[in-house]
């Protein structure tokens, strides 16, 4: 250590004494702000990463340290959109498939639906029978 | 992250040093601790989730901005003289206290004060001295010897060279060791 060093060291030796005796009020009020400051603390959430400067997000912590979890939660989420895409196609297919049932059962066959002679004859039936 | 007891013991081990840093350089009780207590909300919001060994080099980052910010909003007359010469020509000054410095080994007032009334004094009296230093070498002096920063770490909270720190560090000592020997205190 230097002349220099050793001449600062008991400066600051002797500096150490007077911040130890500070007034009992300014003591305190540094007490207060301390706990103040301590409020202010961002919280991290287990499991939880902090994004920008209040919100978080549950992806399964620091994606750096964890790339496997990552990658997990990406795939389940594919497979969520790709199950909800399978599972509305399949209630679509059921609909038709009622509504194809419904015609074949009929007395009267699909085709007279399509055969505007046919609709123009009940039109005129029905208000014939009234 | 640094956990809430890291931050808490950090804060409490260092806040006295950092009001009577903010102190030298404000004088002002009332400025140093909204000072500090800005900084030490500065510190716990925008920083309390980083690794509690980046603690000390931030927080003194922080807590020298706000006492230049202070004077900045607020500097007197005399301020303004003492800032002029320490921010902008400091480093032209080739003046070498160092060449009317004698260390003394054998005499060491600061070890052993031989009462209360002449430790309280000799306290004052590095104080006052303290107090006199252009502040860049008073914030080089105190961050790197009361603080314990190394010289980068120094420069890094200082924003300047290590260069300058070395510089700044040298003349602040041998400054206030022409001071303290012109009081009769002689280290």
């Amino acid at each position: 250590m230097s002349r220099e060093e050793q001449f600062a060291r008991q400066i600051c030796r002797v500096l150490d004494r007077g911040a130890a005796q500070l007034e009992r009020g300014v003591a305190e009020r540094l007490r207060a702000a301390r706990e103040r400051a301590l409020q202010r603390q961002p919280v991290l959430v287990p499991g939880a990463v902090q994004i920008g400067a209040g919100g978080t997000a549950l992806l399964g912590g620091d994606e750096k340290k964890h790339p496997l979890r990552t990658t997990l939660a990406i795939l389940v989420l594919l497979f969520g959109v790709g199950l909800s895409y399978y599972w509305n196609g399949f209630s679509r297919a059921s609909e038709n498939e009622a509504i194809d049932s419904a015609l074949l059962a009929d007395v009267l066959p699909p085709n007279a639906y399509l055969d505007k002679g046919f609709q123009a004859w009940l039109e005129k039936d029905s208000s014939a029978g009234q | 992250m640094a956990s809430r007891a890291e931050l808490s013991n950090f804060l409490a081990e260092v806040e006295r040093r950092a009001y009577k840093q903010a102190l030298y350089a404000v004088r002002d009780e009332d400025a140093a601790l909204d000072i500090v207590q800005d900084s030490m909300m500065r510190l716990s919001e925008k920083y309390g989730d980083r690794p509690a060994a980046e603690l000390p080099l931030l927080f003194q980052r922080i807590l020298q901005n706000a006492i230049r910010d202070h004077y900045r909003r607020s500097r007197t007359k005399a301020e303004r003289f003492t800032s002029l010469t320490a921010f902008e020509g400091d480093d032209e000054n080739p003046a070498d206290p160092l060449e009317t410095l004698e260390l003394n080994d054998d005499i060491s007032p600061f070890a052993a004060p031989h009462t209360a009334l002449l430790r309280a004094e000799t306290l004052t009296l590095v104080e006052e001295a303290l107090q006199k230093l252009p502040p860049r070498q008073r914030e080089a002096f105190l961050l790197r010897y009361w603080e314990g920063l190394d010289i980068a770490e120094t420069a890094a909270a200082m924003g300047c060279t290590e260069g300058s720190v070395k510089t700044h560090c040298s003349r602040a000592t041998h400054t206030l060791a022409v001071a303290l020997d012109a009081k009769g205190i002689r280290p």
